[in-house]
Parts: structure tokens; C-alpha cells; sequence
């Protein structure tokens, strides 16, 4: 569904993707892993158009995507959900929630979306009212990863979804992942921490120092010592 | 204190090599030696607003303020205590440093564009204070200004309006020396902790750099130094009035600026001679001249953000032919990368 | 003590237009983040558009239309050739600051060319009074706080029902989640730009006739509305109202007891008491 094809993204004079190639299978669930600072989240924003890429192409569904903008990226199903989670901070989580649904595609699914969301994650539905900047970290989380579901998306970049939280609340979020996953939505997971979410995925990528070092499906990657290491070495 | 014969120090003294040479030729031009002369008062000013606007990233709007502020203070001083100029100039220099130190004290917490409204408030401000009753109480002369003012004087000679000699080697002494003190600052300590704080202010704050007592000090010195060519135009031009601080000569300096681009020393000092004599050029345009500044500015910052100084000497980057290439065609990178592996 | 009244009045009358000039320029700097400094003479564009407009023989309403739609079209020209480009840079703050200083001049000057020096005026809207529990109102007054009023509620109902409102609002909170959710970030830049281009511009109208309307005269606009924000929190529509009322009467109590010079020096001073008491202002939120 998407296809990544040689891109290269420079901050500046600094290097940070070079080459790169990826591609996802639709309704596959891919994992990208590697250490930290090594293009990772870059790679995601660039799918998302929130980084420019200096040369290659990003094809979405057989279609050319490298120069649009990234709100017609988002009307066309690519959805990103940022490890910084940006959120809208003096907005209840209600309006969080409903904006996520501002793109055209999602607006008639408003209603419907939001009630498939509040039921995902009951423990929004008791804060609809609050600001978004008086949740807790998890919920913070949560609420991001809802608003990104508000957006009707077809493909889903998640970024260390589990960052920073407790085990409890990570196989909450795993658990979301796994139940939109059963409803045929094609992710692309950034995340560090494999051994729990290893079973989930179709294919795992591994990219260091801004290049692209193993790509292949699950059972290739377990076996190999290179993707042993990337999550030992955490 | 020895000075690396860097690029930038070549080029300011280059200028200057010139500078003392070409009166030679035209010192019978008054016009031209006046215009020479103001070239050598707004270098500093320009420069000084360089130091502290682009070289450490404060947008203030004070340059103005303390120059006149150190023109005041040596008209008045040496009036009414009849010392001389050359004591005049230092002292209209700490009296503006010092109102420099006042004036930032309030902006060193503040975001940046409060600080640009706090400094153009102090602007707007200082025009109906020096004409207002206390400010005739201290000698300003309220709305007339003052109207005699000491001339400079060496040994005895007193400097008069018709020799423009004296007055050209003094201001180029004396601008020399203020533009130096801005070059040691640029390429000392100091200098690298005003960069970080313009880049990274967080970051420098978590190396153990005290942003507060930089932006004053980069405060104090920048007025201090633009209050001492105040107090030369003081005693060059011998009036005073509050007309200076009009908005006119506003948009002329933030051209001096745009011109050499912001942080690039001596980029503000090539920028204040460009600037000068265009002005003078454009003066028999009456107010299409101001509207040619406007636009100048606007056209210069959309179209030319790095100013001339990023054309004649780039830091240590490709040229720039080669990056506006590198801007336009960002796929020769690949191309330029993959036959370098 | 009518005089007192009086005096309350006029700075109410003049704190409805502030306000709604304030929250212009607090939503511009708030959406944007760029300090708008050509705002004072887009306020005087309001006034000499207008002008031009009456010579051309129109009515006040047909006026105020075209103006609007002018001033309207202004701001997303201005925005979208003199500021778009800016932003690719990293110090793109600064720059947007120097270009709308060095803006705000050429319009200026630009005015003094076209118009001349000598100042000009509007015709009044509404002449007569109003006799209101023993005080005189003059309608004019009465009719630009009403308008005034009208259009802030408005645009204050617009920011919280209307989506392109949230929206706004979305990308003054957060920039990139507003891309996130798929707002197309720099229609909003343009729209908002746009939109205080026009309450500046409006607000100029509305005073032209009392205050006239000279080249150089949307300095101390500026830096009123600047004040203002400041003090109600920059970003913050309810603080800039409150504020400007405030400062509105504020102001005409100043001019009306030590007279009009130390009126500046008044809104120096307040403005250096917030920021050293306060920066964030009353309500600053979005900050």
C-alpha cells in the first residue's frame, strides 16, 4: 500500500535518511525498529509529508504522494500518530476528538467514529469534558492515538505508541493496535520495545544510522542476531 | 590581546585602508566628505544593532533611542559644564549604556517579539519625553532641540563645519575603535555565548550559560558603544532635535542591516555605506524615497534574507551559486552523494 | 461628574474599537505567531481605502463593503507573498518582523504619496444625540460601540461553533497536530492574516471620523493594540477584550485629567507593569 522508494531527507547539511526503500502491504502490520535518533520518526513524518524529502518517491496505493501536502495525505487515509502526540492542549478531549474527524472523508463518520472510540477506550469517555493538557501520559496517549482513528484512516503511522508507560497501560495500547488491526487497517509501527509486539507483525524493518539494514517478515527477523541485538541493546 | 587576521577583520580593515586614503582625493567635496563622515557615524550604529539584533538575535528597536540618548547627553554635558567633547562622547556612551542596561533588564525574560514592543515603546516614548518640561529641565531644549552644541576641538584648534578633515580622521578613530570593540566581542567568549543563546537558548542555559547576564551585557555594550558615536554626531552635526527619532531613519538603518545581513560582521558596516549614499542618491526624490526604502527592505528579506555578506564571503559553505543549485535541484544531491560512495 | 460620565463613556466607545482591533492582531500573532508590525498601517489602509471609495461617490454601506473586501484581499496578498516564503528559514520570526516593519513604512509613505500630508476625514455615519437618564450620547458613538460589539461576538462565536473556527483555533494550539488531523495549515495562515487585516482596517473606519486619518497615524494604533494584548494574554480573545476596555477608559480618564501627552507615557507604563508583573497577561493562554 505504501511504497517507499530510495528517499533521501536532510536537516540542513546533515544526512538523515539515505536511500531508503520500504514497503507496506495492505492491511499488513509492519514494524520499523532501531536504535534511537536514526531517522525512525523522520521516516514516518516524511510518509505523513510533515518532512520534505529531497529526492525519491512515496507512493500511496499505486499513486505518486512525494510533493502533496500533508492534509490531502491525511484525506487520503495516511494518518500519523506523532510520538509527541500534539494534542491540542486547551481543547477538551471531546473537541480533540472531533477535530481528528476534520478532514472530508471523516466528517459524515463523525458520530460513529467517535462512539467506536469512546468503547475502545472507555477511560476517554469519562474525561470527554477535561482539557487535554490535564490528562496523564497514558491517556495523553490514548487520546492521540483516538484522534488519529477519528480521521478515517487507511494506513496508520504510529510512532513508539508505548513509550514511557507502564506495562499496564502499553498492553492497553497494544491491545488497541492489535483490535484496529483485526479491522483491516494497515500499520506502520515505530517501536523499540519488540519482544511484545513481535507477534503481531507481518514484516519488521530495521534502520540504523539512516539507512535501511534488514527488511523481511517476522520469522526471518527473529532469527536474525542483527534484530536480536537491536532489542537487546535497549 | 592579539587579533587573528580572520576574514572578516580583512575586509573592515580594508574598508578602512580605503577610507583613509580617499580623502586624499576629495576633501575639497564637502557634500561628499559629509556623506563620508555620516557613512563612518551609522557603520557603528549599524553594526552595534548587528551585534545585538542578528549576531545574538534580540529584536530591539533601541539603536536609535540610545544614539540620540548619547547625543544628548555629550551636547549637554559639555554645555554645561564646559568640558570638552572628547570627555562628552565617553559620557553620552555610559549614559546610553546605562539606560541600555535599564531598558533590558525588563526584556530578559521575555519572548522576542515583546521585546521588539517594549524597545519601539521606549522609541516612541523618548521623542515627547525630550520635549516635554523635564526634559527641558535637563537642557534638552524641548520641541527646538539644542541649537548650539561645542564643536570638537585637538590641542587648541577648534574643528569647524568648513574643514571636514579633522572631522573625517576623528570619526574614522573613533568608529575604528568602536567597530573593533564589536569584532573582539563577535570572536571572543562572549561572542559564543550569544550565538548559543540566539540558537539554543535552552540548551546554553543547560551548559551553565547565564542568559540573563548575557543579554544585558550584549544590552549595555551595544547602546554604550552607539552612545559614543552619539555623542559625535552631537558635536559633528552642533543642532539637536527630536526629529532624528522619526521613523525615516528607522527603516534606513534596518536596510544598513538587511543589506550586509543579519550576523555577518562586517555585513552591517558594507551595508551602512550602501545604504548612506543611496539615501543621499535618492533625496532629490523627496517622499518616493522613503518608499524605495520600504520596498527595499521587503524586497531584500523575501528575496535575500543573508544580505550581500553571504555573497562575498560565505562561512566556510559551499558557495553560494552552489547552494541556491543545491536548493533548486535537490536531486543532484543524490547524484553528487552516489559518486562520492 | 457628567463630565466624569462623559469621559467614561468615550473611553468605552474607544475600548469597543481597541478590542476589536486587539483581538485581530492577538489572533493574528496567536495563529500565525508573526508580530504583525504593518497592522498600524493596515488600519490606516482601512481609513484612506475608504476615503477613496467615498470620492468615488458611493454610499457608506456599499463603503464599508468594498473596503472590507479589499482589505480582505490585502492580507492574504501580504501574507501569502511576503510572509509564506519566510518561513522556510529558521530565523523566519525575526525576518516576518522586519519585513512587516519595513511593510508598514512603505505603506506609509505610500499613503503621504497617494494622499498627501494634510489629513483627511470620513463623513460622520450618524450626527445627533441621545438623551439617556440626563446624559448626552451622541449616536455615532453609540453606533460604532454596536458595531463594534457586534463583531466581535460574532467572530467569537464563529472561533467556537464554526469547524474553519476550531480549526483556527487547532493550529494556534498546536501547529503540527492541526496538520495532523488534516487542516490545511496554510489556508488558515492565509485566512487569519486575512481576517485581521480586515478588523484592523475596519477599525480604522470606524475612528476615522473622529480621530482622522494621516499617514503616519497607525503607529500609536500599534502600539495600543500591541498593549492591549499584552495585557489580556496574547492569544487569549477574552483577555484583549477585557483589556481593551479597560485600557479604553483607562486612557480617557488620563487624557481627560493631565491631559493628552502623558497619555503614552500611560500606556508605557502599563505596559511595562504587565510584562514585569505578568508576562502572560490577565488571560494569556495560548501564550
Amino acid at each position: 500500500m505504501i511504497e517507499i522508494e530510495r528517499i533521501d531527507v536532510f536537516y540542513g547539511e546533515f544526512h538523515v535518511l539515505k536511500n531508503v526503500s520500504l514497503n507496506v502491504a495492505e492491511k499488513d502490520l509492519t514494524i520499523l525498529t532501531g536504535p534511537n535518533g536514526h531517522g525512525k520518526s523522520t521516516l514516518l513524518k516524511a510518509i505523513c509529508g510533515l518532512q520534505p524529502v529531497c529526492s525519491g518517491r512515496i507512493r500511496f496505493a499505486g499513486k505518486d504522494i512525494t510533493r502533496l501536502s500533508p492534509e490531502r495525505r491525511v484525506e487520503k487515509g495516511i494518518v500519523y500518530i506523532a510520538e509527541n502526540r500534539h494534542l491540542f492542549p486547551q481543547m477538551s478531549v471531546l473537541k480533540n476528538l472531533k477535530l481528528g474527524a476534520y478532514n472530508k472523508n471523516a466528517r459524515r463518520d463523525e458520530a460513529a467514529n467517535l462512539a467506536a472510540v469512546f468503547e475502545l477506550f472507555p477511560r476517554l469517555k469519562e474525561r470527554k469534558k477535561q482539557p487535554a493538557s490535564t490528562l496523564s501520559g497514558g491517556e495523553a496517549r490514548m487520546l492521540a492515538f483516538a484522534r488519529g482513528l477519528m480521521s478515517n484512516a487507511r494506513f496508520l503511522a504510529i510512532d513508539e505508541p508505548s513509550l514511557g508507560l507502564a506495562p499496564n497501560l502499553r498492553m492497553n495500547v497494544f491491545n488497541a493496535i492489535r483490535e484496529v488491526h483485526k479491522r483491516e487497517l494497515t500499520i506502520l509501527l515505530v517501536e523499540q520495545n519488540i519482544p511484545k509486539i513481535a507477534e503481531l507483525a507481518d514484516r519488521i524493518h530495521l534502520l540504523e544510522e539512516g539507512e535501511m539494514t534488514f527488511s523481511g517478515d517476522r520469522e526471518t527477523a527473529l532469527a536474525q542476531d542483527t534484530i536480536k541485538q537491536a532489542f537487546l541493546g535497549m | 590581546m592579539i587579533m587573528k587576521l580572520t576574514k572578516d577583520l580583512k575586509v573592515l580593515l580594508l574598508i578602512y585602508l580605503i577610507l583613509l586614503l580617499v580623502p586624499i582625493f576629495v576633501h575639497t567635496d564637502l557634500y561628499l566628505m559629509n556623506i563620508l563622515i555620516m557613512c563612518l557615524i551609522w557603520s557603528v550604529v549599524a553594526a552595534s544593532w548587528d551585534l545585538i539584533m542578528g549576531f545574538s538575535g534580540i529584536f530591539t528597536f533601541g539603536q536609535i533611542a540610545f544614539f540620540v540618548i548619547g547625543a544628548y547627553s555629550s551636547a549637554i554635558l559639555t554645555q554645561t559644564f564646559d568640558l570638552s567633547p572628547w570627555l562628552g562622547m565617553p559620557f553620552g556612551g555610559v549614559v546610553a549604556g546605562l539606560t541600555g542596561l535599564l531598558v533590558g533588564l525588563p526584556c530578559l525574560r521575555l519572548k522576542g517579539a515583546y521585546v521588539a514592543l517594549v524597545t519601539f515603546a521606549v522609541h516612541m516614548i523618548l521623542a515627547p519625553l525630550l520635549k516635554s518640561d523635564l526634559g527641558r529641565a535637563l537642557g534638552t531644549g524641548g520641541s527646538q532641540g539644542i541649537l548650539t552644541i561645542k564643536p570638537m576641538h585637538f590641542w587648541g584648534y577648534s574643528f569647524s563645519s568648513m574643514e571636514p578633515l579633522p572631522w573625517f580622521y576623528t570619526a574614522l578613530f573613533i568608529s575604528l575603535l568602536c567597530l573593533l570593540a564589536v569584532y573582539r566581542i563577535i570572536h571572543s567568549n562572549w561572542g559564543l555565548a550569544f550565538t548559543a543563546i540566539r540558537d539554543a537558548e535552552p540548551f546554553a542555559k543547560s551548559l551553565g550559560i547565564n542568559g540573563f547576564k548575557y543579554k544585558l551585557v550584549v544590552f549595555g555594550i551595544t547602546s554604550f558603544l552607539t552612545g559614543i558615536i552619539g555623542g559625535f554626531y552631537a558635536h559633528y552635526v552642533g543642532v539637536l532635535s527630536t526629529r532624528i527619532l522619526g521613523l525615516n531613519l528607522f527603516l534606513i538603518l534596518m536596510v544598513m542591516l538587511v543589506i550586509g545581513g543579519l550576523g555577518r560582521f562586517p555585513g552591517a558596516v558594507i551595508g551602512a555605506y550602501l545604504a548612506t549614499f543611496l539615501s543621499e542618491w535618492l533625496r532629490p526624490m523627496g517622499n518616493y524615497r522613503m518608499l524605495i526604502f520600504g520596498g527595499l527592505v521587503v524586497l531584500l528579506v523575501v528575496y535575500m534574507p543573508q544580505g550581500i555578506a553571504e555573497i562575498l564571503f560565505p562561512q566556510d559553505k559551499p558557495g553560494p551559486l552552489e547552494r541556491i543549485r543545491r536548493r533548486v535541484f535537490p536531486k543532484e544531491r543524490r547524484a553528487s552523494l552516489s559518486n562520492d560512495s | 461628574m457628567y463630565e466624569l460620565i462623559d469621559v467614561i463613556i468615550s473611553g468605552v466607545t474607544n475600548g469597543s474599537v481597541y478590542a476589536m482591533m486587539a483581538v485581530g492582531l492577538s489572533l493574528v500573532y496567536g495563529v500565525t505567531k508573526v508580530f504583525n508590525f504593518a497592522y498600524g498601517s493596515l488600519y490606516t489602509l482601512g481609513g484612506y481605502l475608504a476615503f477613496t471609495f467615498f470620492g468615488c461617490g458611493f454610499g457608506y454601506p456599499l463603503v464599508i463593503l468594498l473596503t472590507l473586501v479589499s482589505l480582505y484581499l490585502a492580507g492574504l496578498l501580504i501574507e501569502r507573498v511576503i510572509i509564506r516564503p519566510l518561513r522556510r528559514r529558521e530565523d523566519w520570526e525575526m525576518l516576518a518582523m522586519m519585513v512587516t516593519l519595513g511593510l508598514a513604512i512603505f505603506l506609509d509613505n505610500l499613503y503621504q504619496v497617494v494622499y498627501g500630508p494634510y489629513v483627511k476625514s470620513l463623513p460622520i455615519m450618524f450626527s445627533g444625540n441621545l438623551q439617556l437618564a440626563g446624559f448626552m450620547l451622541s449616536i455615532q458613538d453609540l453606533v460604532i460601540f454596536g458595531i463594534a460589539v457586534l463583531v466581535m461576538g460574532g467572530f467569537m462565536i464563529f472561533l467556537n461553533t464554526h469547524r474553519l473556527g476550531m480549526a483556527i483555533e487547532a493550529v494556534a494550539q498546536d501547529m503540527t497536530g492541526a496538520q495532523i488531523v488534516g487542516i490545511p495549515k496554510d489556508r488558515v495562515f492565509g485566512f487569519t492574516f486575512a481576517i485581521s487585516t480586515v478588523l484592523a482596517g475596519f477599525g480604522g473606519i470606524l475612528l476615522a471620523p473622529k480621530y482622522f486619518i494621516t499617514p503616519f497615524g497607525g503607529w500609536d494604533i500599534l502600539v495600543k493594540a500591541w498593549v492591549i494584548t499584552a495585557l489580556g494574554g496574547m492569544g487569549s480573545v477574552r483577555g484583549s477584550l477585557y483589556a481593551a476596555f479597560l485600557l479604553g477608559i483607562i486612557e480617557a480618564l488620563i487624557g481627560w485629567q493631565f491631559g493628552l501627552t502623558w497619555i503614552l507615557f500611560a500606556w508605557f507604563a502599563v505596559l511595562l507593569g504587565t510584562l514585569i508583573v505578568r508576562p502572560q497577561g490577565l488571560f494569556g493562554t495560548w501564550g
